[in-house]
């Protein structure tokens, strides 16, 4: 029984939206966050994480490059963890930014509040979802700088 | 007595703080065998021409103006920020941030990284070294 309500309460989890699983890799976060904060596998699915990490030489402008065996270690854990909710859906680009359901979701934020130094990309979601690193994009814990709370 | 124990230590400390670890040791002799093979007159890396590299403007992997300082600042000792996602970055220089030049792995791939998206090439050997020597000095 409760088992049962254990995995209900997990299942559900998964299907709110508003959070992943926080990336608790130690290579990813020391690999794939040493530029940006380190956005978890369930935000890309597995078409999308494959042209990622196939060209990391050219990676938005910089290059991002990887050895071999670390760069193999790095897809498999992507892969075993890429997402397939909402926010992956009908986007097989390399960006989450690109998602039909992320673009959605971000509509109504006035360029300006993208464009202010303190946030500079809507690819810096750490700078507005205070509790991003921890998997957590709920409406309450946004905070836009300037701004304060969205709710 | 106790004044000579003090200088002795606060020596090392100095010393110590511009000396790499054995296995960097290993990699700038490395680096110093194959700047020597490019040219025979190759006496040893120098700090003032690895600064002339690390503060230059080159036009970068993506065809604008960038420099080593572009992100680390012209104080190593500082903090900088990277110009392309605004993240922090902690102070390059050993004598404000210990860990820094201690791991070859990583050294190596920053500089392969680094020297492509401002030279829009990798470093040479005799590049590396002159910039390595200047940064272990900061
Ligand atoms: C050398 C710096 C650097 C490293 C290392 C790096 N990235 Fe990036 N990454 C960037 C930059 C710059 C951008 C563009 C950010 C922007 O548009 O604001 C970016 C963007 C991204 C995006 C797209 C974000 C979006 O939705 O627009 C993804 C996904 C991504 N990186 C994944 C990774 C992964 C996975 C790794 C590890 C293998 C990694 N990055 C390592 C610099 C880096
Ligand atoms: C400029 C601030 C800002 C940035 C940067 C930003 N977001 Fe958001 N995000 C918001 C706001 C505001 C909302 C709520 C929109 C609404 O409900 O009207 C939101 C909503 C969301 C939601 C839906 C939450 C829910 O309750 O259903 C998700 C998921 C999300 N963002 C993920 C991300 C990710 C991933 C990134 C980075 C790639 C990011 N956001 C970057 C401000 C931001
Ligand atoms: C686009 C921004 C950017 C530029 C330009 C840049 N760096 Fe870096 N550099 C970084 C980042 C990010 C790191 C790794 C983050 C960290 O370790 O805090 C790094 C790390 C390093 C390291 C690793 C030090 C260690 O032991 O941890 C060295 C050495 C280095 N950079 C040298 C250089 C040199 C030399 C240049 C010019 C050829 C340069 N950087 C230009 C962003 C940059």
């Amino acid at each position: 029984m409760k088992k049962l309500l254990l995995i209900t309460a997990l299942g559900l989890n998964f299907a709110f939206a508003s959070s992943v699983a926080p990336s608790d890799n130690a290579q990813y976060q020391k690999e794939c966050a040493s530029c940006h904060f380190g956005y978890q596998p369930a935000l890309l699915n597995k078409a999308s994480w494959e042209k990622v990490m196939g060209n990391l030489s050219d990676h938005f402008g910089t290059d991002a490059s990887l050895g071999k065996v670390e760069s193999e270690q790095i897809l498999n854990y992507l892969l075993t963890n890429a997402g397939s909710g909402k926010i992956t859906a009908n986007n097989s680009t390399m960006q989450i930014t690109k998602s039909p359901y992320f673009i959605k979701e971000h509509r109504k934020i006035p360029a300006k509040l993208i464009e202010q130094k303190e946030v500079s990309s809507i690819a810096n979601c750490l700078a507005c979802h205070t509790t991003a690193d921890k998997g957590n994009y709920s409406e309450r814990a946004i905070v836009i700088p300037n701004y304060g709370r969205w709710e | 007595m106790k004044k000579t124990l003090c200088f002795i230590l606060l020596t090392l400390t100095l010393l110590n703080a511009k000396a790499f670890n054995a296995p960097m040791q290993t990699y700038m002799n490395e680096l110093s065998a194959e700047a020597k093979a490019a040219n025979p007159n190759f006496t040893g890396f120098d700090a003032k021409r690895g600064e002339a590299i690390f503060v230059s403007k080159h036009t970068g992997k993506k065809g604008t103006q960038m420099s080593c300082t572009t992100c680390h600042t012209t104080n190593l000792k500082n903090g900088g920020q990277n110009v392309n996602t605004n993240k922090p970055i902690t102070a390059l220089a050993p004598s404000a941030n210990p860990a820094r030049l201690t791991d070859v792995a990583e050294v190596e791939k920053w500089l392969r990284r680094n020297f492509n998206d401002v030279f829009a090439r990798e470093g040479s050997a005799l590049e590396k070294g002159d910039v390595l020597t200047y940064i272990i000095n900061q």
